[in-house]
């Protein structure tokens, strides 16, 4: 029997380097269980706090017990900052599918990452989708994540060595048509990396899981479920 | 008949139907006729006034002669009592043609809600008489014969739409059992005038005719296809039926079930009793655009190995004449009435129709202007991207972007659209041609005119309809997907409303 639980959502502000970030914490307004922090994908692609796989995860977590962190990396929404000439970075983007200022949104991750602890001192949830998989781990300490679980990462583009600096239960998810990085190749990648990790292929859902969103929180929900992170059946998860 | 006057309330003047109803109806001297129009009344009697003045008719001088009365208030939140009392009749063609439910609420609203609203107000009023104007189609998945009866069970029905129209009738019904007299009017799909040609809107058959001249089009500057055997598949049965009927003749009939006395509730089915078959229309669009070679075939929507031509003939989305369909006839008094071996669509007025569509270019022109405009009251995509685009996007933010070398399609699904073709050039806007061209695209966007609309207004963010809405991306998806936030930037730029050209306003100094 699933339990409905009401959830309080505020809007939160977050000191990021040189610049303050716009962020939504979710909680139950009873009982929490753990906290999470889930990154969104890239600004340039749709990656802002409202996409449609965090909308999902966000809500469901929260639901779920967590305390939930999503935010928006600099220069979407009301965070402050992004790239400063935009034409120069866009034509780089476009041609390499990457430029050097990527590495202050995964900077933005690292200090939405350090609110969250300041706020609830505990080793939370870490979830990125997308580009956010890369700036999630490329945060990644010892022993500061209770789960690591990463939607459509793209090691074509991005390396993940920092995965080895944590050790906590990894979940990959992925869809079987991604344009970004083929199965074969996540498959090999995911080979590669350490122990104790999950792969989920999920069918024809693209990289953008549009209409999919939930048997991605599901997956997600039930990952958590059976390594003891979060006791999910209590909750309801159709949100 | 007698010389008093014998006073109509008539709801969706300024629709395709509704304007030759008035025109029919006021071919009875004795009628007098108050239409509802949607605020503001100056812009909706304007639009009135253009299609009564298309068919012959003087709007501002029947006013002054008492025989038309403008009612402003739309459905079905601001009808009052005082603005239906004293009619004999109400005549409620107002209607929704969306399919599917949006965001919108409808067809629901207009369809439903609106209906009940007018039926309340009409038993409040102490009204006799109800003509209710639904479609053939409230039959559903049905086959077989269609009886002019009112069907209390619901059907298997296909669409938003068609559940829409069948709820307003079980209202209506229900309201002539209990208040008055009750006439349900059913016409099939509508077509240009059997005289002129001339169409005020053009859906169902007339997408098939405009994809049908994208394709004649491409066959013009073709080198690699005989236009006399193109390989296409078209989704149907060759003996399948159309059922359309010239708006001129549904309007009459309806006037004159109208105005005729009516002594208990009725059903009338305002159908072809002749309508031609697919093949037959084949043949007639390959008559006019010189085109010949598709084959029908029972391949599903949508084609996952479609050809070239096949793309550009679906360009416009499904076309797959969902309403075009075998083993279905309906009973119909008014077509019992026609003279036997005539038919009310054939090949020569089938071709009037369409020179008149090709005239209007598909009725984005009004009547006697020559050029290109959009329609007085919406957003013209065709506009935008071969009149505006070009003018702005080098004032943009889009042409900094040094690295941009992109060939992008845009397809705008739905009566007001098209699909067009640009060629970015590090940063330049190279071209930007209307389909059919020799342009290859390496990646399409693909969305409805609603969402084109938003979009460009910025009261929608592009990702947010990709994300979150119906739009899609095609080809090259992480090109597409990288081109979003580009576009997105010029947007911002560059929103444009409605009509308004931000341009004019950079021109003028206001704005920019």
């Amino acid at each position: 029997m699933l339990i409905e639980t009401a959830i309080i959502e505020e809007n939160v502000r977050i000191q990021g380097t040189e610049r303050m970030l716009e962020g939504m914490l979710a909680y139950p307004n009873e009982h929490t269980e753990g906290t999470a922090l889930i990154a969104g994908p890239h600004p340039f692609l749709g990656g802002d706090m409202r996409n449609n796989i965090v909308s999902s995860l966000f809500k469901a977590l929260a639901s779920c017990g967590a305390v939930t962190l999503a935010f928006n990396y600099g220069g979407v929404g009301a965070s402050e900052g992004g790239p400063a000439d935009w034409p120069a970075v866009m034509s780089k983007f476009w041609k390499s599918g990457t430029f050097d200022e990527e590495d202050d949104w995964a900077d933005d991750t690292g200090s939405a990452m350090v609110s969250l602890r300041q706020w609830c001192d505990l080793p939370p949830i870490l979830l990125g989708y997308s580009f956010g998989c890369w700036t999630t781990v490329k945060n990644l300490r010892d022993s500061c994540a209770k789960a690591i679980i990463l939607i459509s990462p793209n090691p074509k583009q991005h390396t993940f060595e920092q995965l080895s600096n944590c050790v906590a239960p990894l979940l990959v998810i992925h869809s079987e048509n991604d344009f970004t990085c083929n199965v074969s190749e996540t498959i090999e990648w995911f080979e590669s990396i350490r122990e104790p990790k999950t792969r989920i292929q999920l069918p024809a859902s693209e990289h953008f899981f549009r209409g999919h969103e939930r048997e991605v929180t599901q997956a997600v929900l039930t990952f958590l479920q059976l390594n003891h992170v979060l006791e999910t059946e209590k909750h309801d998860h159709n949100h | 008949m007698t010389g008093k006057p014998f006073e109509v309330f008539l709801t969706g003047a300024t629709g395709f139907l509704g304007h030759y109803m008035l025109a029919e109806l006021l071919a009875h001297p004795h009628v007098r006729c108050r239409v509802l129009l949607r605020s503001p009344v100056s812009k909706s009697s304007a639009r009135l006034t253009r299609l009564l003045g298309e068919i012959g008719l003087n709007l501002p001088s029947l006013i002054v002669e008492g025989r038309v009365a403008i009612v402003e208030g739309a459905l079905p939140d601001s009808l009052r009592p005082a603005d239906i009392s004293g009619v004999d009749l109400i005549l409620h063609a107002a209607g929704n043609t969306t399919f599917h439910a949006n965001g919108s609420g409808e067809p629901a609203k207009t369809n439903i809600d609106g209906t009940r609203a007018i039926l309340d107000a009409a038993a409040s009023a102490g009204i006799p008489r109800f003509v209710f104007v639904s479609t053939a189609y409230v039959c559903g998945e049905q086959v077989g014969h269609q009886l002019e009866v009112f069907r209390p069970t619901i059907p298997q029905l296909r669409n938003d739409y068609e559940q829409s129209k069948w709820r307003a009738e079980q209202l209506v019904w229900d309201w002539g059992q209990r208040s008055g007299m009750a006439t349900i009017c059913r016409p099939s799909i509508l077509f240009g005038d059997s005289r002129t040609g001339r169409a005020s809107a053009m859906k169902g058959l007339y997408l098939v005719a405009k994809a049908t001249e994208i394709l004649a089009r491409a066959m013009d500057d073709s080198r690699e296809m005989d236009r006399h055997h193109i390989s296409l598949r078209i989704l149907g049965r060759s003996d399948a039926t159309c059922n359309v009927v010239p708006i001129d003749w549904a309007a009459r009939q309806i006037a004159e079930i109208a105005l005729e006395p009516a002594t208990e509730s009725s059903v009338h089915h305002i159908t072809n009793p002749d309508p031609p078959t697919h093949q037959e229309v084949k043949g007639w669009l390959e008559d006019y655009f010189d085109i010949a070679g598709g084959r029908f075939s029972d391949a599903t929507w949508p084609l996952t190995d479609a050809n070239h031509y096949e793309d550009l003939f679906y360009s416009l989305g499904n076309i797959c004449l969902d309403y075009f369909r075998d083993g279905l006839t309906f009973e119909s008094q008014c077509a019992a009435k026609l003279s036997p071996g005539r038919r009310l669509i054939d090949g020569s007025s089938f071709a009037r129709c369409l020179k008149y569509a090709q005239a209007t270019h598909w009725c984005r022109t009004p009547s006697g202007e020559k050029d290109i405009h959009p329609p007085s009251d919406s957003f013209d995509p065709t506009w935008y991207f071969e009149h505006f685009l070009p003018e702005a996007v080098p004032r943009s933010v889009v042409a900094k972007v040094e690295e941009l070398t992109a060939i992008v399609q845009y397809t705008i699904t739905g009566s007001i659209g098209g699909s067009w073709i640009s060629r970015f050039d590090r940063g330049r806007l190279e071209e930007t041609n209307a389909v059919p061209t020799t342009l290859k695209p390496e990646f399409e966007y693909r969305l409805s005119y609603e969402d084109l609309v938003d979009v460009v207004a910025c009261r929608k963010p592009l990702q947010d309809v990709f994300f979150h809405g119906s739009a899609e991306m095609f080809g090259d998806v992480e090109r597409a997907l990288k081109m979003v936030p580009i576009i997105g930037e010029f947007l911002k730029e560059f929103p444009v409303n409605g009509k308004e050209n931000p341009l004019m306003e950079c021109r003028t100094g206001v704005a920019c």
